[in-house]
């Protein structure tokens, strides 16, 4: 019996080491590349690991004058860990308003909102530039938080979620004379922690990623962010120092490997609350 | 997992942030791109990367020692980037105290009224900057209307890079010959197959090269190149008919076209790397810019000479394009006063420049210039005097070079016929200057 | 049937209590959107309209006049090889991206689901490791695995007798290859939502097909995928709405190469929009593109969202 419950299992692990191997390779690669000198990593054929690594690339990240590195990580962390925080803070009650409250012209903005997940980023990149221009925002902390903290996603998400939660732990409340502020509050936020933290990491992972809104509104070299900092360093040294480009790429992705491996069994039971997996 | 761990996690975080921090701080050189302290701080962003870079670093750091009173924050940001960047900073009011840009590009900022008029800064209008002493054509560039909106700091052009050994090993002298039969023919002695055979002989086996004779680099320049060679130009002189499909730029691009798929002396463009196959030491002759020099001289076990660029036309010719400094015309007072004392030292001191491998604007430097030390930038640089042309002067120029570039790309990947492809380019390239008429 | 309600409510007085009830709770309503409608209606709906405003007029960003040319940016996008060329690019990503990074997923999904099959929590961390990289690394990276003569690929696949394939500069494999890159980036979140979904599949619907003899395949096709319909709708509409918008890739990897067979609809929207300075033209691109997501989300919603029962 069990070596037949083996051998069904065993397409599974094939498929599931198979794809392993696909997706670590490349990510060795790039640790194992980062430990090379600049003329090590142009020889025939590849090598996947080094004799001697070099640690100098990473000693050198932090050298280089033009690279501040530790203060666009800073920057990087700050922003989204605050932008997820706007996020929750305004999305939230508002799926709770499309979820549970009932008012005139729910459907109708409801359906504005989709709607407008259809429209490309890039529409509102410029015009969004010259508002926050005239706001005087530009080459703040503001500037990588407010504009997009109306989040579609996290409202659509939020509202799946919070329809799921059973209405009579509400009424329960309603009968205690809790406000609607306190139904939210203390008995729909408390509920949803995980599914809270599933979307706070795809809401953080997609702002620590973005490279072209920090690009354009962050002048000052203290105020980058990490990709836009790393995007300079791989032109500016091109092609010629790529090892250092890797560690730099290493350095900015440890921070978000930690975040989802603390959180990980949080977001799967997340996410299967949202209601993203259909039910 | 508990709250605990969460909190140990985070608190792990936050040490790493400060040992980050703490390391960038305890770096033994002088930090970040702030060169100097206190004084007038001026902001400077630029597109030279790599060994460009480099080498303005050093130059910076160099006057302010010199400069009390002045620091600079260079930003060297991308080419591609630079643009965007440079529209909306400007838009948003805080545009950098001053850039470069190229020269051919001097004529599509001014049109947006950025640029500050400079001509105070020469001699001819009361300054102290030598006019005569800027190598021509490339001055040219600087000027729209006869003011000239901008200081050059250099001439960066095209030239090729010969691998010695390689050469030596087939028996030739590192040249360039003055005419196409010549030049396919030296090719074809230096491109070889896996066996040994060369490309002339019978038995040459084009469908496994180890050694390429030559290889496409930087194509659009090169193009251009090869155009002029042919007497054409990609626009009218009075910049307002694109030429682009004329007789000699099919002959200029089916030139190209042969080397590739006719001789079998270059790969095929696309996916072929030709700086790390230089380092590699596959490939003979690259077509390349001044600014391969510091990267040949990095590949310690391959001996390097730069030459002319290649002569695939009748004439010679060659690109060149040039870097130039330019003010914000907002730009007052202290800050204008720091910004010209740089502009004017870093004039002083382009020999220093040199070491980045262009070519420096002032004459009296290019002839001061070492050959020992400096051979490529005196090689090249003394063929853009003689027969370079400076990159097309025009308000639309980033525009035209989009339009073409990806079709002399398809040409050359057999995507699309020479005719047809330098039609398309000529059909979009004729759209945008009706538009900037 | 509401509406009425709510007029008779306005008159009758026993139902006083009612009416207030129900006004206190569209003001609640009301208060607890208007934080989201504030910023909503700022960065994304005025963002939008002005955007589309835009699109009629010669817009340079640095040049203080910007006349108002009606149509013609449409007209000239209508004419414009390069954005049917750009467009059909994206068409063929996009659509061999999803359906690519449904099937890996849902394989990963139903693997890891698997009851007997052991470390479920690795497997999760490690397939999805490549999500957490940023597009420039990706891109970085698979410039190199990818590159020609010093890749890693074609170093393993000459192992297998296969010649060096020129994977980013052949026209004809460049977009395959931007999209492998991507399913390898990307298949890691959709793996997470099958996983959910899978989950949410009852086991005794399994035992039940398990006791009338149903095989694996059967349960597959018969209850597993009939049931996961709304999952992959959401994985499906979601998909092609990024893979649409897809710039990075072909930004850092390709520069819209060889020629133009990796330009995509919002690389030639960058192009137009901050290398050439048009950014009305950029615009008018811009929504041309809402116009053809929108047209495909419906068309999504038709073929799979139909037979869905929510």
């Amino acid at each position: 019996m069990k070596r037949d419950q083996f051998f069904r299992a065993l397409p599974s692990y094939a498929y599931l080491i198979i794809l392993g191997l696909i997706v670590v390779l490349p990510l060795i690669l790039i640790f194992s590349q980062s430990l090379m000198s600049n003329q090590e990593i142009n020889r025939w054929p590849p090598k996947i690991y080094t004799p001697e690594p070099v640690f100098s690339n990473y000693v050198n990240m932090f050298k280089r004058p033009d690279l501040k590195l530790g203060r666009w990580l800073f920057n990087s962390i700050f922003a989204a860990t605050a932008y997820t925080l706007a996020v929750f803070l305004i999305c939230a009650p508002a799926a709770y308003a499309f979820a549970r409250l009932r008012f005139p012209g729910n459907n109708v903005l409801f359906f504005i909102l989709l709607a407008t997940v259809m429209v490309p980023g890039q529409v509102t990149l410029i015009p969004n530039f010259l508002l926050v221009r005239n706001l005087h925002m530009l080459d703040t902390f503001n500037v990588l938080i407010w504009p997009g903290a109306a989040n579609v996603f996290a409202v659509f998400l939020l509202r799946q979620f919070f329809m799921q939660v059973p209405r009579e732990l509400e009424e329960a409340a309603v009968l205690d004379g809790a406000s609607y502020w306190g139904r939210f509050w203390r008995i729909i936020m408390p509920l949803s922690t995980n599914a809270l933290v599933a979307l706070g990491i795809f809401v953080f992972l997609g702002h620590y990623n973005d490279l072209f809104w920090p690009l354009i509104t962050t002048n000052s070299i203290e105020m980058r962010t990490l990709p836009v900092g790393l995007t300079l360093l791989n032109f500016s040294y091109g092609g010629m120092e790529r090892p250092l480009v890797l560690a730099g790429a290493i350095f900015a992705s440890i921070p978000v490997l930690i975040v989802y491996i603390i959180f990980q069994r949080q977001i799967i039971k997340g996410v299967a609350m949202t209601g993203m997996g259909g039910r | 997992m508990s709250k605990l761990k969460a909190i140990k996690y985070i608190f792990s975080l936050v040490l790493l942030v400060f040992f980050a921090q703490s390391m960038a701080q305890d770096a033994p050189e002088p930090v970040v791109t702030d060169f100097g302290t206190g004084g007038t701080l001026i902001s400077f962003w630029n597109g030279l990367s790599g060994s460009d870079g480099v080498t303005l670093n050093e130059m910076l750091g160099k006057f302010v020692e010199e400069t009390p009173g002045v620091s600079v924050r260079t930003e060297i940001i991308d080419w591609g980037t630079l643009y965007p960047k440079l529209q909306t900073a400007f838009v948003a009011g805080e545009p950098p105290d001053v850039f470069i840009v190229h020269a051919s590009e001097v004529a599509q900022f001014q049109s947006y009224g950025m640029l500050k008029d400079l001509s105070y800064l020469y001699d001819t209008n009361g300054g102290t900057l030598p006019s005569a002493d800027f190598a021509q054509p490339g001055f040219n560039g600087v000027f729209v209307d006869g003011v000239p909106y901008g200081v050059p700091l250099d001439n960066h052009g095209r030239g090729t890079w010969a691998n010695v050994g390689l050469f030596e090993a087939a028996g030739i002298e590192p040249h360039i010959p003055n005419n196409f039969d010549d030049l396919v023919a030296m090719l074809q002695q230096l491109t070889l197959d896996v066996n040994g055979n060369n490309a002339a002989s019978a038995d040459f086996d084009a469908a496994n090269v180890a050694q390429w004779g030559t290889c496409m680099e930087w194509i659009y320049t090169d193009f251009e190149s090869y155009l002029w060679q042919f007497g054409g130009s990609i626009i009218s002189e009075d910049g307002k008919t694109a030429t682009v499909n004329s007789e000699a730029a099919i002959s200029a691009l089916q030139r190209m076209h042969d080397l590739i798929y006719k001789y079998h002396v270059s790969p095929e463009p696309a996916g072929f790397d030709s700086w790390q196959s230089w380092a590699g030491g596959k490939v003979a002759l690259v077509p390349t810019g001044t600014w391969f020099r510091n990267f040949a001289e990095d590949q310690t076990d391959i001996k390097g000479q730069a030459l002319p660029a290649m002569q695939v036309g009748p004439n010679p010719g060659t690109w060149f394009g040039s870097h130039v400094f330019m003010i914000p015309a907002g730009l007052e007072g202290e800050k204008l006063a720091a910004v010209e004392k740089m502009i004017l030292w870093v004039t002083d001191h382009q020999a220093m420049w040199a070491g980045s491998g262009q070519v420096p604007a002032r004459i009296s430097v290019q002839e001061s210039l070492d050959p020992a030390l400096y051979p490529s930038n005196i090689t090249i640089g003394k063929t853009f005097q003689e027969y370079g042309h400076l990159e097309v002067v025009s308000k639309a120029i980033l525009e035209l070079q989009a339009a073409l570039d990806p079709e002399l790309g398809s040409a050359l990947n057999n995507q699309k016929s020479i005719e047809d492809a330098l039609n398309d380019a000529n059909k979009r390239m004729q759209q945008v200057l009706d538009r900037n008429q | 049937m509401q509406n009425s309600e709510s007029s008779n409510a306005g008159k009758a007085v026993p139902k006083r209590y009612r009416l207030s009830l129900k006004t206190r709770e569209t003001l609640a309503a009301y208060l607890f959107l208007l934080p989201f409608i504030l910023l909503f209606s700022v960065f994304v709906i005025r963002a939008t309209f002005y955007a589309i405003q835009m699109s009629f007029f010669d817009w340079t960003i640095l040049k203080p006049i910007k006349p108002f040319i009606g149509l013609a940016n449409y007209k000239e996008l209508i004419n414009d090889d390069v954005w049917w060329l750009a467009l059909r690019n994206t068409l063929y990503f996009s659509i061999i991206t999803v359906i690519g990074t449904s099937a890996v997923a849902l394989a990963a999904a139903l693997a890891i689901n698997q009851p007997k099959v052991k470390g479920k929590e690795f497997f999760r961390v490690l397939l999805y490791m490549p999500s957490l990289l940023s597009v420039g690394v990706i891109g970085l990276t698979w410039v190199w695995l990818l590159n020609t003569q010093f890749g890693i690929v074609n170093y393993l696949l000459s192992f297998l007798g296969i010649r060096p394939i020129n994977w980013l500069g052949n026209a004809n494999l460049v977009i395959p290859a931007l999209s492998l890159t991507t399913i390898w980036w990307g298949f890691g979140f959709p793996m997470l939502i099958f996983l959910a979904g899978l989950q949410g599949i009852p086991e005794q619907l399994y035992e039940a097909a398990r006791i009338d003899g149903a095989r694996t395949g059967q349960i597959f096709w018969r209850i597993t995928l009939p049931l996961l319909r709304p999952t992959l709708l959401f994985i499906t509409v979601t998909g092609f709405i990024a893979h649409f918008q897809v710039f990075g890739q072909p930004f850092i990897m390709t520069r819209g190469g060889p020629g133009r067979a990796s330009y995509t609809v919002i690389f030639y929207l960058y192009e137009a929009a901050w290398r050439a300075f048009r950014m009305g033209y950029g615009s008018a691109i811009a929504v041309a593109l809402a116009f053809i997501i929108i047209f495909f989300t419906l068309l999504q919603f038709r073929f799979i969202g139909r037979r869905v029962e929510y």
